[in-house]
């Protein structure tokens, strides 16, 4: 008998519970009137982990499919622009060693690969960045990515978002429960059932009884409730490669209401790791993430303070053990893990809400019919996930081998060769040769980190790759343009973009237009 | 420079405003916001439109009068203007200010001693200044009505963006960005509850004079076509 799958059981109410929920239940919302639902159950007691502020542009087009407004999501969320990251003391250590990973391509990046007319001089005394895209610039001005008459959801730069994590599960559970018909249970989850076959019939609560359901999403976080506790599913452990194991988080109020607000990602690195620092309308979130083997906790809320400043002592900061690794599997049986449950790495470029979305969104597409096909989908959903995460790892790593800094141990023995995985030193081999572009290395359709992303940490960090003269001849024109354009575009938009905080400001008094 | 204070009948009895239309004057302009009572006489004119407030990004109406910053294609400098104006323009340099009138003393409008007087000698307000307190009475009344009417349009999703690309016989082209129509598809794919409701506020009716007044684009455009074969006749008259 062939068993339709019509009941999707989500267990977990954090960002990667409400998250998927909502992109599922907007994808088969035709569906609901023939059976099809979405349930969330959540205990009432374990909290959400309310961090994780920074996300990737991938989020305009999540939000939009599950029918959210823009403005109301500013509004509620107390979100704000991200338009890339500014690696501060990664490559030196020194007071002005900084770069950006920016969120535009280089200019005409289809077309032509600017780094190596970049690398043979071709973009004068300009960084890589300011040579091939303006966004470096607009983040120097504290611009916004738009304007106030830019319809919602569309951009004039690219852009991301910082958002106040602790309102964006709230936020998407009203949206969730009252637009798209989400049942949402207040519940602990006791005990799992499971059938003959090792999947799983149904969950039972303390408060709300046994849940049945067809398909199971684990969103437990990193207590891994399904996947990893009733199923088995090993945990393979990444620190052996990236170091960094706590973090220390803290908001940090403006000092006066008018502070501008950064439209990007503050990364600094300390002695043993790096401090995060999230520009939100409301208030600063920052944190350290380090490595507890490279420092004691004492000694990194000194780096952290000296950081923030003497009024860390009024802030209550907060310790989070981070445990960096994914599952050995995402989908086993009738279960798929999502979020935390599924794994984590150190949020160095805001990989893991990326990951949910693109986990949702695969899960929703291919959703099986029947439990006959599930493994198929399920053997697919693991190779691909598999490859994103192996993907990630190999570019957080990117950041630390390219330092020079030597001032202490955590530096040092992120460039030892045994932590650094195979296939990141076979490219970085390659690199030397050949700068990597979208056609040579990266394929895949939804590819996490596109070949643009490495040449901006690449070229940032100072990385050579060796270019022969003779090799740019044909397109030395082409790219004398594209770099002239570029220089025209940053004067065009550092002129008629507004200053970020007061386009928030502007969001928030009269809001977008849908259009 | 702008000087905007309350009319009294004391203080300016002697004031004269230079009504007329005229680039000096401010009329100069390409876009102009319009109310929705004024649609029947400006479609017959003027190509009427959304367009986005610079500084709130909230959509208003408006007439074009042309292509270009600060053309104004329906000017006849010397002649009263022969289209309808829009009543932003009639207003000159009158405000409202609370429920007060309010004017512009720093207008180049009112530089002397031509123009229409606002006061008879004995203090009473002639019929030019009863005219102006009943047009900025109407536009306080009708800006408010067709914000109405937009959320309206806005909540039916029956606005879409335009774009309005032209070439000239000097080869020169233009493409007007940032205006927003009636979305005919849209308009059709209504349901019918949706349109009887459209039809009984009266919105139905400003739709299609939207929806007309389209028409009037390409009329602007032959209009600056003359213009611009005015002016490069002339040049090459001079050159003769
Ligand atoms: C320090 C730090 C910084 C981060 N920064 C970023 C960033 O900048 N960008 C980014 O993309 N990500 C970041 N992340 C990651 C991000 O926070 C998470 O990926 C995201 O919040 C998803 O969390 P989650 O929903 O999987 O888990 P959680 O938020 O932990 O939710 C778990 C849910 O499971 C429920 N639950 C648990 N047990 C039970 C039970 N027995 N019964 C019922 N319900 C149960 C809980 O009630 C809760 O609702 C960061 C993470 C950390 C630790």
């Amino acid at each position: 008998m062939v068993r339709p799958i019509h009941n999707i059981v989500i267990v977990g109410g954090g960002t990667a519970g409400w998250l998927t929920a909502g992109v599922i239940a907007a994808r088969h919302q035709g569906r609901m009137k023939t059976g099809f639902t979405v349930t969330l159950v959540e205990s009432p007691s374990i909290g959400i982990i309310g961090v994780g502020e920074g996300t990737w542009p991938t989020m305009r087009a999540t939000l939009e499919k599950i029918g959210v407004s823009e403005t109301d999501f500013f509004r509620e969320c107390d979100s704000a622009f991200k338009q890339g990251a500014k690696f501060a003391r990664w490559t030196t250590g020194a007071a002005d060693d900084a770069y950006y990973h920016p969120l535009m391509l280089p200019q005409g990046f289809t077309q032509l690969n600017l780094a190596p007319h970049w690398l043979g001089g071709g973009g004068g005394d300009r960084t890589f960045c300011d040579a091939v895209c303006p966004q470096g610039a607009l983040c120097d001005d504290g611009l916004a990515p738009k304007m106030i008459t830019t319809p919602e959801y569309q951009a004039v730069a690219n852009y991301a978002y910082h958002l106040d994590a602790g309102k964006f599960a709230p936020f998407l559970q009203k949206h969730c429960t009252q637009k798209l018909g989400v049942r949402h249970v207040l519940a602990d989850v006791e005990s799992v059932i499971q059938a003959e076959n090792g999947d799983i019939a149904s969950i039972r609560t303390k408060q709300a009884g046994e849940i049945p359901g067809d398909l199971f999403v684990d969103c437990s976080g990193f207590s891994a409730l399904l996947l990893g506790k009733t199923l088995g599913v090993g945990f393979k452990d990444c620190s052996d490669v990236l170091f960094c194991d706590t973090a220390l988080a803290v908001q940090v109020p403006y000092e006066r209401a008018s502070d501008p607000i950064a439209s990007h990602t503050i990364s600094t690195a300390q002695s043993a790791g790096w401090i995060w620092d999230i520009g939100l309308p409301t208030r600063r979130g920052t944190g350290y993430v380090y490595s507890s083997r490279h420092s004691s906790e004492d000694a990194a809320h000194e780096e952290l303070a000296r950081y923030v400043g003497p009024r860390i002592k009024e802030l209550s900061v907060r310790k989070i053990p981070i445990r960096s690794g994914h599952r050995e599997l995402f989908w086993k049986n009738n279960c798929v893990a999502v979020g935390l449950a599924a794994g984590f790495l150190e949020p160095l470029e805001a990989s893991a809400i990326v990951l949910v979305e693109l986990s949702a969104k695969l899960i929703s597409e291919q959703m099986p019919a029947n439990r006959e096909v599930m493994d198929i989908v399920a053997a697919r959903f693991n190779e691909v996930t598999g490859y994103r995460w192996g993907r990630i790892i190999d570019f957080l790593k990117l950041h630390y081998v390219l330092t020079k800094r030597t001032d202490s141990r955590f530096w040092i023995d992120n460039v030892d060769p045994a932590s650094v995985p195979d296939r990141l030193k076979n490219l970085l081999h390659l690199w030397k040769y050949r700068s990597p572009w979208f056609f040579d290395e990266f394929d895949r359709l939804e590819e996490v980190f596109p070949a643009a992303s490495y040449q901006y940490v690449l070229y940032g960090m100072g990385f050579r790759t060796e270019v022969e003269p003779e090799d740019n001849e044909g397109t030395q024109s082409m790219a004398a343009r594209l770099i002239s354009e570029n220089a025209t575009l940053t004067r065009q938009l550092r002129a008629k973009l507004p200053k970020n905080r007061d386009l928030l400001q502007k969001i928030f008094d009269h809001g977008l237009q849908p259009i | 420079m702008t000087n905007v204070v309350i009319l009294n009948s004391q203080l300016h009895r002697t004031l004269r405003v230079q009504a007329g239309a005229s680039a000096r004057f401010g009329d100069d302009r390409r876009f102009v916001q319009v109310i929705a009572n004024e649609f029947p006489l400006l479609a017959i004119h003027y190509p009427v439109f959304f367009a986005k407030d610079a500084d709130t990004g909230a959509f208003y109406c408006g007439a074009m009068l042309g292509f270009d910053e600060g053309e104004n294609l329906f000017l006849e400098e010397g002649r009263p203007q022969s289209a309808y104006r829009p009543l932003n323009l009639q207003r000159g340099p009158f405000y409202t200010a609370g429920n007060e009138l309010a004017v512009d003393l720093d207008s180049p409008r009112m530089d002397g001693e031509a123009g229409e007087a606002l006061f008879t000698p004995a203090g009473e307000p002639t019929a030019y200044l009863e005219s102006i307190k009943a047009a900025m009475r109407e536009l306080r009344d009708g800006l408010e009505r067709t914000k109405i009417f937009i959320d309206t349009l806005m909540t039916l999703k029956l606005i879409e963006p335009v774009n309005i690309k032209v070439g000239f016989d000097d080869g020169t082209k233009r493409d007007v960005v940032g205006l927003y129509t009636i979305s005919q598809d849209a308009l059709r794919g209504l349901p019918d509850a949706d349109v009887l409701e459209l039809f009984r506020r009266g919105y139905l009716h400003l739709i299609y004079l939207m929806i007309a007044s389209l028409k009037q684009v390409p009329v602007l455009a032959q209009k600056k076509n003359r213009r611009i074969l005015a002016q490069s006749e002339s040049l090459g008259l001079a050159r003769l």
